[in-house]
């Protein structure tokens, strides 16, 4: 219990001094994430809608591999995602091997299919006569989407919170793509990863603090959008 | 000017290779209301969606506005419909009301200026700040009715609106809902399965039956001449009276509520004479299967040689009254259609 006791008090103090190296690693965790997020949800919003309104022959077996991949281990991902970008591999001459753009796409990849599955359950829980009903009243079909994603905000946000948790957490991909190299690709939970083997754990522990600060102000913000307008009751 | 009104030509709608629905001809002139009366699956919702240019289905042949083919854009400016089931938006029963004048571009604040009468004139005042997802059905309905009105359409398509209402709010919305079209240029079309709201809201009626319009007139009219079998069921003649069972030329169909069992007495030979007007009939023949009380009438199935015949007789029977089940009873039908 004391390593546990002295490491929290130890990094509660780094984090009150906070050096340089500390929060260049946080800005690049926030930086990589938030962007390989904001990527999944460009990719999977779309695609999740074509998946829960539109009527296509395959379109179960997409959805099945969607949920499928909500549980892809990110480990799997930065495999394939390093055999892609490696030297002699197809995408090799981009030499992104090794990179925060290399982190983003695995990130971006692990996020997708919880986008795609999330968005798809989210718009199919709405009554499916809904766009019918705007169409009915007057709203251009593109109205009507639009209409019918506002309905499903609180959902909708739910999946981008989901995909966000999914890659600001996962450490297989970063350490794989992006080889945790001080001052370049080093997030926080690689960081954490390396000062725990090392035995520093309070180092670790600071980081693991940190993490969640990120990960709760992060869905803080989402959530204050997603519950606003309450209406009176 | 007769031109005016919504209508369609040669209108037919696919599910894959199947033809749901075929409607050659139909004009509802503005300032009219059509009922399209039918029996569940027979199409309704499905020739009201089509009419709308919001169906999903595979449609062939012409939508009319004013005479004229009608494009998406046209009709999206003219057209609102209330379906079965109210959907609502997340917000306000306020914002849900001027949601269909904000699809059209008009400002918030000219919205709620336009859809003021609307709120008085189905009585939602009280309900304007209020969360849209918390109302009872027949709240939630009249919100979506006021919704429909206050964009004051050139033309209404009413799905079944007041399915699952109970009777009193029922016909509470009924009532404003024809003052609210009295006088307005709209031309509706209403969807429903009850013969009741046709008379109540519907200047013309039109029997939907498989797909087909089997019959197209003044309400009043279509509802009290059943032309074959299948509309003298849904019009509520269930009552199937065949040349062999009545003596007479052509099939004959009645109501349960003139149709009566002779009771108190033993039949006599007078009880087989025809009675003084053409549509009577006196003395069927058939055997009692069952009585059953219904508070207000008593309805008494009775076999006969040519199918089951339903009695509906107001009040109580009197055990005493009747004969055993199985037993020989006499039947008389007051009033009789003759079918085509």
């Amino acid at each position: 219990m004391d390593v546990l006791f002295n490491g929290l008090v130890d990094a509660i103090g780094l984090l009150l001094t906070g050096d340089q190296d500390s929060w260049s690693i946080t800005a690049l965790t926030l930086r990589v994430s938030l962007t390989a997020t904001a990527l999944a949800l460009l990719i999977g919003l779309p695609l999740g809608s074509v998946v829960a309104l539109a009527r296509f022959p395959g379109r179960r077996l997409l959805l099945a591999a969607a949920n499928t991949g909500m549980g892809l281990p990110p480990v799997v991902v930065g495999l394939f995602v390093t055999v892609l970008l490696w030297r002699s591999g197809p995408l090799g001459a981009l030499g992104l091997l090794y990179t925060p753009t290399a982190m983003v796409i695995a990130q971006a990849a692990i996020a997708t299919p919880i986008v795609v599955a999330l968005v798809a359950a989210a718009l199919q829980q709405v009554d499916p006569d809904f766009r019918v009903q705007m169409r009915a009243l007057g709203a251009t079909p593109l109205r009507a989407f639009l209409a019918l994603l506002g309905e499903a905000r609180l959902p909708l946000l739910a999946a981008a919170m989901a995909a966000f948790g999914a890659v600001v957490s996962e450490v297989g991909a970063a350490q794989m793509v992006g080889g945790n190299l001080a001052g370049q690709t080093r997030v926080l939970t690689t960081a954490a990863v390396l000062a725990t083997s090392r035995g520093e754990f309070s180092l670790a522990i600071a980081f693991g603090i940190i993490l969640l600060l990120i990960a709760f102000g992060v869905n803080l913000a989402l959530t204050l959008i997603q519950q606003r307008q309450a209406v009176p009751r | 000017m007769s031109d005016r009104g919504i209508g369609c030509r040669d209108l037919r709608v696919y599910a894959g290779e199947r033809e749901l629905l075929k409607v050659p001809e139909l004009h509802v002139p503005s300032g009219r209301t059509l009922a399209v009366l039918g029996p569940n699956g027979a199409g309704k919702s499905t020739l009201l969606r089509a009419l709308g240019l919001f169906s999903d289905h595979r449609v062939s042949g012409e939508v009319l506005l004013d005479g004229r083919p009608a494009t998406p854009a046209v009709m999206r400016e003219a057209v609102v419909a209330v379906l079965q089931r109210p959907i609502l938006r997340r917000g306000t029963v306020g914002a849900n009301v001027i949601s269909g004048l904000r699809f059209r571009g008009v400002g918030r604040r000219e919205a709620r200026e336009r859809a003021r009468p609307w709120i008085e004139a189905l009585g939602i005042g009280h309900l304007v700040d209020r969360d849209a997802r918390r109302l009872s059905i027949g709240e939630a309905q009249r919100v979506s009715i006021t919704r429909a009105l206050a964009v004051r359409p050139r033309v209404l398509l009413l799905d079944e609106p007041f399915t699952g209402l109970d009777a009193a709010t029922r016909a509470d919305l009924i009532a404003d809902l024809r003052a609210a079209l009295t006088g307005q240029p709209t031309a509706t079309i209403l969807v429903t399965h009850d013969r009741q709201e046709a008379l109540a809201l519907a200047e013309d009626t039109a029997l939907l039956i498989d797909g087909r319009i089997r019959q197209h007139g003044p309400t009043a009219e279509v509802l009290d001449h059943p032309t074959d079998a299948d509309t003298a069921r849904l019009l509520g003649y269930t009552n199937i009276l065949p040349p062999a069972l009545t003596g007479r030329p052509r099939t004959l169909v009645a109501r349960p509520e003139h149709t009566h069992i002779v009771v108190g007495r033993v039949p006599g030979p007078a009880d087989d004479q025809a009675g003084p007007g053409g549509d009577e009939i006196r003395g069927l023949v058939g055997t009692l299967r069952r009585t059953v009380a219904l508070g207000v009438a008593t309805r008494v199935d009775v076999d006969t040689a040519a199918g089951p015949l339903t009695c509906l007789h107001p009040g109580d029977l009197l055990p005493a009254d009747l004969p055993p089940v199985g037993g020989e009873v006499r039947v008389t039908v007051r009033q009789t259609r003759p079918l085509n």
